[in-house]
């Protein structure tokens, strides 16, 4: 099987050889763009007069830049624990949806478990757009060491780069903080609207855009995201399901 | 609650850091993934229910991201929202003007929200 985004395979590789193509993969666009989105954590962590190394370990371990915004930021403003801890939470609530959806292309009968959740593990805005794109290329046995490979490398570069934050972002200028800041949507918009490859693939983006701020103004900042994902997911699925039954009809 | 916590601050002295970042941030947000693998794990690719899974994973993602550009957090609330979203645009048009190149759109999106922020800060 052919890929024009993944490195080539042969079936004589070895687990570990698809992970080291994987992690080949991963170290260029994908690298660089979580270390310009993690780079700012490690300024937050400072500013609260935390270690730096408590900043890498947010990084390895929530992997998730939202929510360690969130942690850090709650604490910086003295809000109580268990409140960010709660806060932290209801950001985290996407996992959920982006693992189901990236679990099966991952799955196969003798995979155990504990492997499913470490893989799991390395789910990031960036790595599941990524997942998602690549692993219909591979075929079935090489897509779980491939995807291992990738996303660790891309953890190991972001958590790295948090560490490095520690250090830099206090002598950078606003200008330059924005655009570190814009990496991760920008990095989404173009690799998302580069990978619509037939029509119904648009429906969900174009559903979430529209519903983003109707929702903000319907149910208020907490339940937002949530409500804009399910309506417009459902929206975007229940169009593409009658397109679907019409031509087979 | 709060008299707890602080007992267990004295108590974990200099490591109570990493105690705050496991407990009150690695757990919350890792919960999900475990919920997602146990959910996922017997759905098949071709599934009608993977398929609705797969819109509004895709629903939600967007709307993360959306939401980052109309009201962004921190420096990059300093750039107007138009120059938030030209940029995206700009990202947007070089990347299909270039066959689709992921780094041109990148690059060229960047560039322009810099613009746009330098053009606001002066």
């Amino acid at each position: 099987m052919s890929s024009t985004l993944n490195s080539p395979a042969t079936d004589t590789m070895s687990p570990l050889g698809h992970a080291l193509r994987g992690g080949r993969d991963a170290l260029g666009l994908p690298a660089i763009t979580i270390c310009f989105s993690l780079i700012g954590i490690g300024g937050l962590a400072r500013d609260i007069g935390y270690p730096m190394l408590a900043g890498m370990l947010s990084s390895a371990l929530m992997w998730a830049g939202p929510a360690q915004v969130l942690l850090f930021g709650s604490i910086a403003t003295g809000t109580a624990l268990p409140v960010a801890a709660i806060a932290v939470l209801f950001s985290s609530l996407r996992f959920m949806p982006m693992t189901i959806s990236l679990v099966p292309l991952l799955n196969d009968p003798k995979r155990p478990l504990w492997q499913l959740l470490l893989a799991a593990h390395l789910i990031s805005i960036t790595n599941w757009v990524e997942g998602m794109r690549r692993l219909p290329d591979e075929p079935k046995p090489f897509r779980y060491p491939y995807f291992c490979g990738f996303g660790l490398v891309v953890l190991l570069s972001g958590t790295l780069a948090t560490g490095a934050g520690y250090f830099l972002v206090g002598a950078l200028p606003a200008v330059l903080a924005a655009a570190l800041l814009f990496t991760t949507p920008m990095f989404f918009s173009v690799n998302l609207a580069g990978s619509v490859k037939r029509w119904p693939d648009v429906l969900p983006i174009v559903a979430a855009i529209a519903l983003t701020p109707v929702a903000t103004l319907l149910v208020g900042t907490d339940y937002d995201l949530v409500a804009a994902g399910l309506v417009g997911g459902t929206l975007a699925y229940g169009i593409e399901r009658m397109m679907r039954h019409r031509r087979r009809a | 609650m709060s008299g707890i916590l602080a007992s267990l601050e004295h108590a974990t002295g200099g490591l109570w850091p990493y105690f705050v970042v496991v407990i009150f941030g690695f757990l919350p947000t890792e919960v999900w993934r475990v919920l997602g693998v146990l959910a996922g794990k017997g759905l098949k690719e071709e599934s009608e229910v993977f398929h609705w899974v797969r819109m509004v994973s895709t629903a939600l993602v967007t709307a993360v991201v959306a939401k980052l550009l109309l009201s962004p957090q921190g420096a990059l609330a300093m750039v107007p929202l138009w120059g938030r979203l030209g940029a995206v645009g700009v990202g947007l048009a070089v990347m299909f003007a270039t066959r689709r190149s992921i780094a041109m759109g990148l690059i060229s999106g960047e560039v322009a929200l810099i613009a746009a922020g330098y053009w606001t800060a002066t």
